[in-house]
């Protein structure tokens, strides 16, 4: 019997899952591999125990807490996928504001939704085995964690800065432009899709193990970023406290 | 004409031809060349420049500033599939195919001596047969460039290239001349581009070496010497703390190929494939043993590494550095770490130079600056000087100081008295020459050039527990008095201390007053003689130093004697002190001789085969009642 993998979205825009699903050309290969038990952006009904469970999205609330405790209960592996699923991502910047203030502002002024405190990556809630990281992730690396799990390997992420993978790209350094970019201390991962799309590196695959904040913050200094505007460059896919690991 | 293509292989080859060829003609080989090569050059794409797969001759770059990636990039790719495996059944080992025959058209010199590094290192014991077939199925064409901001390759050496290409395009006016460098160049030209290889001979550009904004300050010999000398500077912690551990200096490095190997299963998880990617040194997990342990776990130790494996390691294996100064790793560093900047610096050229933890070549005659604090006439001829060393120094009693006047040389000086704090020193200066002269005029305030301390000086802690006989003649005492004063600061530990003391007249003696109050205060017996009272009021003995031997009362046991003086003098206080009991090996003397160097190389000092200023200038006399030249003479 092949292994059952079901694929679960929680607080996240869902690109994660689309990104999955835009594998076309290894979809089929895949399913000869794996019984796609649960994936409700394709799939009705689920249920039953599995193998890997991929969660998206980050978890707000104490519904979603429950339900992501039952997902784990029932899987032998669960694999943290994307962003929001690994840091938090972006969902996490509500964390630093005020939400009366962000539901006006969303969804107008008198607007009343409950209070749920503020996102978390699913590793605050339950324990995960494996991360996909990324805005969206990448399809190939999701399916290297895939693999890994299948033939009970632990998998491995880049322990290097996207730096790595600019240079190999032959892209020109964004400082050059007199641009910030979190390059330096972000993991590989990405083949620095930003970079070779003319835009910088915003960080959405979260730090490296090992980053050198001390030369990094002097690197910024000299670009003349504040500390300010080093927070909020930051804050986007990493915010202090709340995202990372 | 048509100049004979075998003529490369036969005894006495004749210089390779150069020969004059335009662009379109270029143009045209290139466009002959894509039927029978794969050909990659330089060419700007999505707004940068990369060196790729070449599709239309007229988009090759041959001028391009210096920042695409090395050949490395086709010879030692990032991505090379060592083998194809099948998890289930028989292991399938599938060769490496046969490389695709290739062309890399319009790589810079600097390039071209990284391709023979990448030899040297790839060839070397088992040969890497990637590589090898990489390399046999590229034909390399050089083209000249124009040095950027970045590059050093002048300083190594690599600014041109005599070999190690098949064809190379020197620019001359508005085309090209393309000179041969292979039999294979001679036949890619003669086949492709027959035109231009039936053309009648060039005369050879009169190339001119090229100049670059970044140099080294020395010659690049001198880089796996020094370096063996700086393993320990702090240069590294300081590379270390800014670094970013990015490896993209090791990655656009054109000789730079470490690697890690790794399997990536196929997707039906049946079979997979080991492939090589590149790695670095400077990454984390580069040097991580199985336990988890880092080998070189901090920044700086990767730092440091890189640089010796660059200018030490390499070097000392195939006598070629492993950088040709392309200056890639600085131009992409964010934290611009500067090789030229680096190397100068361990050199003792340019800033920050002023501590290196084992002297740069050349440094131990480099003295520093030291501050004069006070001036004292001690005689109408002697001066006492109280010089601030720039840095704390142990001046042990007897140790001398070689003291610079720029312009007017530099000369030992014994120091009258061991450091206060370590940073003081006290020195005293007959007016002799102009160098002594000259230090006579300082005023409080100014510097001088200093070197040392060197030398032995007296066994101190060997002295604990005895009685000390001192004997000075003239400015012997300088030395003695410095013991005194170090023996003063623990002076419980000693027995009785007797100093006797003789000058030419009284007018000379030297400290007379410091030492009649160590007499007054009980410390030290003092007895002074002077040879000569032209000037009268002296109610002393007369005579020389000798006298004051002979009617001495001493325990020989625990005494240990040190005279101190002109060497004539040890010829007639020795066989007294001798009688009276002392030992040889309980003897010391003083035998101060030129010591120029301070560090045992120039021979001035030398005593028959002794180095005074390494071994002495004070000696036990049992070392040296052998040599000749030490007393007698």
């Amino acid at each position: 019997m092949k292994p059952r993998v079901g694929f679960f979205d929680f607080t996240g825009c869902e690109g994660c899952q689309l990104t999955v699903l835009n594998l076309e050309d290894e979809l089929l290969e895949l399913l000869e591999l794996v019984d796609l038990a649960e994936f409700r952006e394709v799939l009705t009904g689920g249920g039953g125990p599995l193998e890997i469970a991929f969660v998206e999205g980050s978890i707000v609330g104490p519904a979603q807490e429950a339900r992501l405790r039952a997902v784990r209960a029932r899987s032998r592996f669960l694999v943290a996928l994307g962003a929001c699923a690994d840091t938090a991502g972006v969902n996490a910047l509500g964390a630093s504001r005020d939400s009366g203030a962000l539901v006006a502002a969303v969804y107008g002024p008198g607007a009343i939704l409950p209070e749920l405190g503020p996102p978390r990556p699913v590793a605050a809630v339950v324990p995960v085995d494996a991360r996909v990281p990324g805005c969206p992730v990448d399809g190939a690396e999701f399916l290297h964690v895939l693999q890994a799990l299948l033939v009970g390997r632990a998998p491995e992420l880049p322990h290097y800065s996207v730096c790595v993978e600019c240079k190999l790209a032959e892209l020109p350094c964004t400082f050059d432009r007199g641009r910030v970019c979190l390059g330096p201390v972000t993991r590989a991962g990405c083949h620095a899709r930003c970079l070779a799309g003319g835009d910088r590196c915003r960080g959405c695959r979260g730090l490296v193990d090992n980053p050198r904040s001390e030369p990094y913050y002097r690197i910024l200094a000299d670009h003349g970023l504040t500390e300010a505007e080093v927070v909020a460059e930051f804050g986007l896919f990493n915010l202090a406290g709340r995202g990372g690991r | 004409m048509t100049p004979s293509p075998s003529g490369l292989g036969t005894g006495e080859a004749p210089a390779p031809p150069w020969r004059p060829v335009t662009r379109p003609e270029i143009d045209a080989f290139l466009r002959a060349l894509m039927a029978a090569y794969e050909v990659v050059g330089v060419q700007e794409a999505g707004g940068r420049l990369a060196l790729a797969r070449l599709e239309d001759p007229g988009r090759l770059r041959l001028a391009y500033p210096p920042r695409v990636h090395s050949p490395k990039k086709f010879l030692f790719p990032n991505w090379e599939k060592l083998f194809r495996f099948r998890l289930k059944g028989a292991v399938l080992l599938e060769p490496e195919r046969a490389a695709a025959p290739r062309v890399l058209f319009g790589v810079h010199p600097c390039d071209l001596h990284a391709v023979r590094t990448l030899d040297d290192c790839l060839f070397e014991g088992q040969a890497d047969s990637a590589y090898r077939a990489k390399r046999d199925a590229t034909v390399l064409v050089g083209v000249d460039c124009e040095p950027d901001p970045h590059c050093f390759c002048t300083s190594l050496g690599t600014d041109r290239v005599a070999d190690g290409f098949d064809l190379f395009l020197h620019r001359d006016g508005e085309g090209y001349l393309v000179q041969v460098g292979s039999p294979r160049g001679e036949a890619l030209l003669g086949r492709y581009a027959p035109g231009v290889a039936a053309r009648p001979e060039a005369p050879p550009l009169p190339l001119q070496p090229k100049r670059t904004s970044r140099a080294l300050g020395f010659p690049p010999g001198e880089l796996a010497p020094l370096l063996d000398q700086r393993y320990d500077h702090p240069i590294w912690t300081e590379l270390g703390d800014a670094c970013l551990g990015c490896g993209t200096c090791t990655l656009l490095c054109p000789t730079c190929y470490c690697f890690t190997v790794q399997d990536r299963l196929h997707l039906d998880l049946a079979g997979g494939e080991r492939l090589r990617t590149w790695d670095s040194c400077q990454f984390d997990q580069f040097a991580r043993l199985s336990g988890g342990a880092e080998a070189r776990a901090g920044q700086a130790d990767r730092q440091r590494h890189r640089f010796f494996r660059k200018y030490v390691y390499l070097w000392e294996k195939h006598r070629r550095a492993a950088c040709v100064g392309c200056g890639r790793c600085s131009r992409e560093c964010l934290a611009g770490i500067d090789p030229t900047e680096v190397l100068d610096r361990l050199h003792g050229l340019g800033p920050g130079a002023e501590a290196p933890v084992s002297a740069p070549p050349g440094a131990e005659y480099h003295p520093q600056l030291a501050t004069l604090v006070s001036a004292a006439a001690l005689t109408d001829r002697d001066q006492h000087l109280v010089l601030r060393l720039p840095e704390p120094a142990e001046v042990a009693p007897g140790a001398f100081l070689a003291v610079s006047v720029f312009g007017l040389g530099e000369a030992p000086f014994t120091a009258a008295a061991a450091a206060r704090d370590g940073r003081e020193v006290e020195l005293v200066v007959r007016a002799a020459g102009n160098l002594s002269r000259a230090l006579h005029r300082l005023r409080a305030g100014d510097t001088v050039g200093i070197r040392g301390p060197f030398g032995q000086g007296y066994p101190v802690a060997a002295m604990v527990g005895q009685d000390l006989l001192l004997v000075a003649g003239g400015l012997g005492i300088v030395a003695l008095r410095a013991l005194v004063r170090a023996v003063l600061a623990r002076r419980l530990e000693f027995g009785r201390v007797q100093l006797l003391y003789g000058a030419a007249t009284p007018e000379q003696f030297l400290f007379r007053e410091e030492l009649a109050a160590w007499h007054r205060g009980g410390q030290v017996d003092l007895r002074l003689i002077a040879n000569e009272t032209p000037a009268g009021g002296w109610w002393g003995p007369r005579g020389d130093v000798t006298r004051l031997l002979r009617d001495l009362d001493l325990a020989p046991e625990r005494t240990v004697a040190a005279v101190s003086g002109p060497a004539a003098m040890y010829r007639f206080t020795n066989p007294l002190l001798l009688r009276l009991g002392v030992a040889p090996e309980r003897l010391y003397l003083n035998l101060e001789r030129h010591m120029k160097c301070g560090l045992g190389k120039c021979g001035k000092c030398r005593i028959n085969d002794l180095c005074v200023c390494e071994c002495g200038p004070v000696f036990p006399y049992s070392q040296v009642q052998h040599l000749r030249e030490a007393i007698e003479r």
